[in-house]
C-alpha cells in the first residue's frame, strides 16, 4: 500500500527528482539557444550582419543554459533542485 | 453544395474534412481534421457540445463517483475500493508532493491527486475501446491545465516570498556578476514562458502523436486490404498488429504523461516555496 510508506523510501524518489531535472536540463538548454539566438536576430535585423550575431547568440545562450544547469540540478551545490 | 467546377478536388475535400464526414468513415491518410468533432447536437446553438466535451464531464463524473463511493464508509481496515483511493490519494501525496515540495506539500496533495486522477483518465480515454481518443490531444485541454499549474506556482511563491523577493529568488541564479546578464534572460524565459509552453505542449503532442499513429496503422490496414494488388492484402494484417501493439505503449505513455505533467507542477511549486534555488 503506497500510504504506508514513508516519504522517502527507495527508487520511486529517485524517478521523480530525475524526471524532474532532465526537463529542467532541456527547458534551460533550449531556453538558452532561443533566447539569445532571437536577441541576436535581432541585433542582425538591425546591424544587417547576415546571422553572424545569431550564431553567436546562440552558442553563447547553450553555454548559459549549460551553466544554470550544473549550478541549478548539481547535487550539493548551492542549488537546491 | 459543391460547384461542378470543383469536382475534381471532391474526393480531397471528402478525405481532408473528417469532421463533415461519419467517424466510421474511414479515410487515409488521418488528418488534424480527425481532431475536430463535430457537435452532438445542433451545431448552430451548441457549437461546443462535442465528443470532447462529453468525454471531460465523463471524467469529472467519474472521479466524483470513484472517491465519493471510496470516501462514503471509511473503514480502518480499508475495503478494495477505499485502498484504490486512498493508493491513489497516497501516491499524489508521498511520492509527488511530499517529495518535490516536502512537508508543506501536503497542502497541495489534494490538488495533485485531482489533476493526477484527471490527466490519467483523459489520457486512458486515448486507448479504451468505445472512445478511443483523449480530449487532451486537443491543446485547448493540457492548455488550460498549464495555466493553473502555472497561475499556481506564481501564486504561491508571491505570497510566500512577496513579489520582489520572488522574483529575484526565481530569475537570479547564484553565479559570479558578469554571467548574471546572459542567465538572467534565461531564466525569464524559461519561469515565464518556457514552463507553461512545455507543459501543455509535452502532454498535447504526445496525446495527439499517439491518436495519430494509431489511426495510420488502423487506417493503413484498411487501406491496405482494399488495395488493388492483391498480394499486397495480406500485409493489413502487419499493420494490425503494429496497431496493438502500439496500443500498449499508449498506455505507458499516457500514464508516463499524466504522472509527468503532476511532478513538474510539483516541482514548479516546490521551486517557487523554496526559501533558495
Amino acid at each position: 500500500m503506497t500510504g504506508d510508506r514513508s516519504p522517502h523510501s527507495g527508487d520511486d524518489d529517485e524517478t521523480a527528482v530525475g524526471a524532474n531535472q532532465g526537463w529542467a536540463a532541456v527547458s534551460y538548454l533550449i531556453g538558452g539557444i532561443a533566447v539569445w539566438g532571437f536577441i541576436g536576430w535581432l541585433v542582425d535585423r538591425w546591424l544587417h550582419t547576415g546571422g553572424i550575431a545569431t550564431a553567436i547568440g546562440a552558442v553563447l545562450g547553450a553555454a548559459g543554459g549549460v551553466y544554470l544547469i550544473v549550478r541549478r540540478t548539481a547535487p550539493d551545490s548551492e542549488g537546491r533542485r | 453544395m459543391i460547384p461542378q467546377a470543383l469536382a475534381l478536388p471532391q474526393q480531397f475535400l471528402a478525405g481532408g474534412l473528417g469532421m463533415l464526414a461519419d467517424e466510421g468513415d474511414s479515410h487515409f491518410p488521418p488528418s488534424v481534421n480527425d481532431f475536430y468533432f463535430p457537435s452532438l447536437f445542433d451545431p448552430r446553438y451548441y457549437p461546443w457540445l462535442t465528443k470532447f466535451t462529453l468525454l471531460v464531464w465523463l471524467a469529472v463524473a467519474l472521479i466524483l463517483v470513484f472517491f465519493l463511493v471510496g470516501y462514503r464508509n471509511p473503514k480502518m481496515v480499508p475495503g478494495r475500493w477505499q485502498w484504490m483511493t486512498e493508493s491513489l490519494y497516497g501516491f499524489a501525496r508521498n511520492n509527488i508532493a511530499t517529495e518535490m515540495i516536502g512537508a508543506r506539500g501536503v497542502n497541495f496533495a489534494p490538488y495533485f491527486t485531482t489533476l493526477l486522477s484527471f490527466l490519467l483518465l483523459t489520457n486512458l480515454f486515448g486507448i479504451l475501446f468505445p472512445i478511443q481518443i483523449s480530449p487532451n490531444s486537443h491543446i485547448a485541454f493540457p492548455a488550460v491545465l498549464a495555466v493553473i499549474s502555472y497561475v499556481m506556482f506564481n501564486y504561491v511563491g508571491i505570497r510566500q516570498h512577496g513579489f520582489v523577493k520572488y522574483m529575484k529568488l526565481a530569475l537570479i541564479p547564484p553565479a559570479p556578476w558578469f554571467i548574471l546578464p546572459i542567465l538572467i534572460p534565461i531564466e525569464l524565459a524559461s519561469t515565464l514562458i518556457i514552463r507553461p509552453f512545455t507543459l501543455a505542449l509535452r502532454l498535447f503532442a504526445n496525446m495527439f502523436a499517439g491518436h495519430i499513429i494509431l489511426l495510420v496503422f488502423t487506417l493503413g490496414g484498411f487501406a491496405l486490404l482494399g488495395a488493388q494488388t492483391v498480394a499486397i492484402r495480406p500485409l493489413s494484417i502487419v499493420s494490425w498488429v503494429m496497431a496493438i501493439a502500439l496500443t500498449f505503449l499508449e498506455t505507458l505513455v499516457a500514464v508516463l504523461q499524466a504522472y509527468v505533467f503532476v511532478v513538474l507542477t510539483a516541482s514548479y511549486v516546490g521551486g517557487a516555496l523554496a526559501e533558495e534555488h
